[in-house]
Formats: structure tokens, C-alpha cells, sequence
């Protein structure tokens, strides 16, 4: 019975891992690739802002294009 | 029995959250191996106050505050203070390549498995943690922005002088 119990716990633990928190799945301090410039759609920062701000205000599209910041998760 | 299950399965979700530091707690201790590649520990800075710097050379704001940093490093050092940069890096190459040319003065300890990052928390690129004499957390910074080194020198005069 106990050992039946603790696998319960077990079984449980494991499928209640899932709920926890969404967080950035890349830590900030493992963003060594994504912050670099090779990594973002356009090179120059100013027309992607641009592009952004007409994707969100037409599409509702918002983010996922890259970091503020240089990509490092300052912001 | 059913309350210890209840417990730990509670503790064993809740740990990744135990994870990150607090203001005014007693700051986790490490031992990292330095440029020179002796092992560094935070417990041999005990009685100064400490600033750990989180940095990492592909990280813009970093490398913008780096020598503002050595200056703070420089002007303090000798009345009881003493700065850290971790660098968080897997490979520290790119970091001694940048280090090269921009040279600091304060220890640079070297983080490859991003172990002292996870203990720490690390939510952002820099992060800065000021730890006073007694070896309590009391200042944790994220991010740089041009300015912010004046909250660090305010946070530093005020614990040198308690």
C-alpha cells in the first residue's frame, strides 16, 4: 500500500511539473546565440521598430521577434 | 503519511522557485576558478562589501558598463570594497579576446556550467548583486542603463559606512 502511495506521489509530482510557471525557456544568461546580430530578421534596428510597430498595429502581432536590448533579457 | 507526501511533493514542486536570491538574506556561497586559475570563494570576502557583476562579452550593456565599473572598483577597493564579475560563458574565450582590450582591474571569475547563475537567479543580462559585510544580500540590479551606476555607488557609500 505505502509503496503504491509513493508512486502515487511520485506519478503525481511528475505531471504537476508542468504547471509550474511558463518562464523563458532560454535562460538570460544562456542567450549567447540569440544575442547575436546574425540572429535577427533585419539589420537595421530602426526599420524592424517600424515593421513592429505596423505588424501591432494591423495584426495584433506582438513580439517574438527578437529582444530589446541587444537580446540579452534586460529589458 | 499522507501529509509528509502532501509536503514534499509541495517542496519538490516549489524548489526551482527556492532557487533565486532575496534582499536581506544571507548570500549562497560558491568557489569559481579565477583568470589566474586559482579558486576564488565568496566567503573569503567576508568583512568587505561585495558587488558580483554577471557579465558576459556578447551582452552590449555589459561591456558599456564594464570599465565604469573598474572605476568604481578602483576609487573603492582600498576602504573595504571589492567587485566580481562572473562571467557567464560557456567557453571563455570570446570573454579573454574582449577582456584584451577593454582590461579591468577587479577579479573576473569564470561561471562555464552556469552553475553560480542558476544559484543566484540570474533574471537579466547584467545583473548586479551587492552583498554587505555580514554577507547579506542587500542590492539586486538587473540590466544597465547609462545612469545606473549611481544607484550602485549610493548602494555601496551607504554600506561601507554601516
Amino acid at each position: 500500500m505505502r509503496v503504491v502511495r509513493v508512486l502515487f506521489a511520485l506519478g503525481m509530482w511528475s505531471a504537476l511539473c508542468a504547471c509550474a510557471p511558463i518562464e523563458p525557456w532560454v535562460k538570460p544568461y544562456e542567450r549567447e546565440h540569440l544575442a547575436d546580430p546574425i540572429m535577427s530578421f533585419n539589420r537595421d534596428p530602426i526599420s524592424s521598430v517600424y515593421l513592429e510597430h505596423v505588424f501591432g498595429t494591423r495584426e495584433g502581432a506582438h513580439g517574438a521577434t527578437g529582444a530589446a536590448g541587444g537580446g540579452c533579457g534586460c529589458n | 503519511m499522507k501529509h509528509r507526501i502532501a509536503g514534499l511533493a509541495a517542496l519538490l514542486i516549489a524548489l526551482p522557485v527556492l532557487a533565486a536570491i532575496a534582499p536581506n538574506t544571507a548570500a549562497p556561497d560558491f568557489t569559481l576558478s579565477a583568470q589566474s586559475g586559482k579558486p576564488v570563494a565568496l566567503t573569503q570576502y567576508k568583512g568587505q562589501v561585495v558587488m558580483l557583476n554577471f557579465w558576459a562579452s556578447w551582452c552590449g550593456p555589459c561591456r558599456q558598463e564594464m570599465p565604469l565599473l573598474d572605476s568604481i572598483y578602483k576609487k573603492y577597493n582600498k576602504v573595504g570594497f571589492t567587485m566580481i564579475g562572473v562571467n557567464v560563458e560557456p567557453d571563455p574565450k570570446a570573454a579573454n579576446d574582449w577582456l584584451k582590450q577593454t582590461p579591468v582591474s577587479f577579479p573576473i571569475l569564470y561561471d562555464t556550467d552556469s552553475k553560480v547563475s542558476t544559484l543566484y537567479g540570474v533574471a537579466g543580462m547584467p545583473s548586479t548583486v551587492i552583498i554587505d559585510r555580514k554577507g547579506n544580500v542587500r542590492m539586486i540590479h538587473r540590466g544597465y542603463k547609462p545612469g545606473d551606476e549611481e544607484e550602485y555607488l549610493s548602494s555601496i557609500r551607504s554600506l561601507m559606512r554601516e
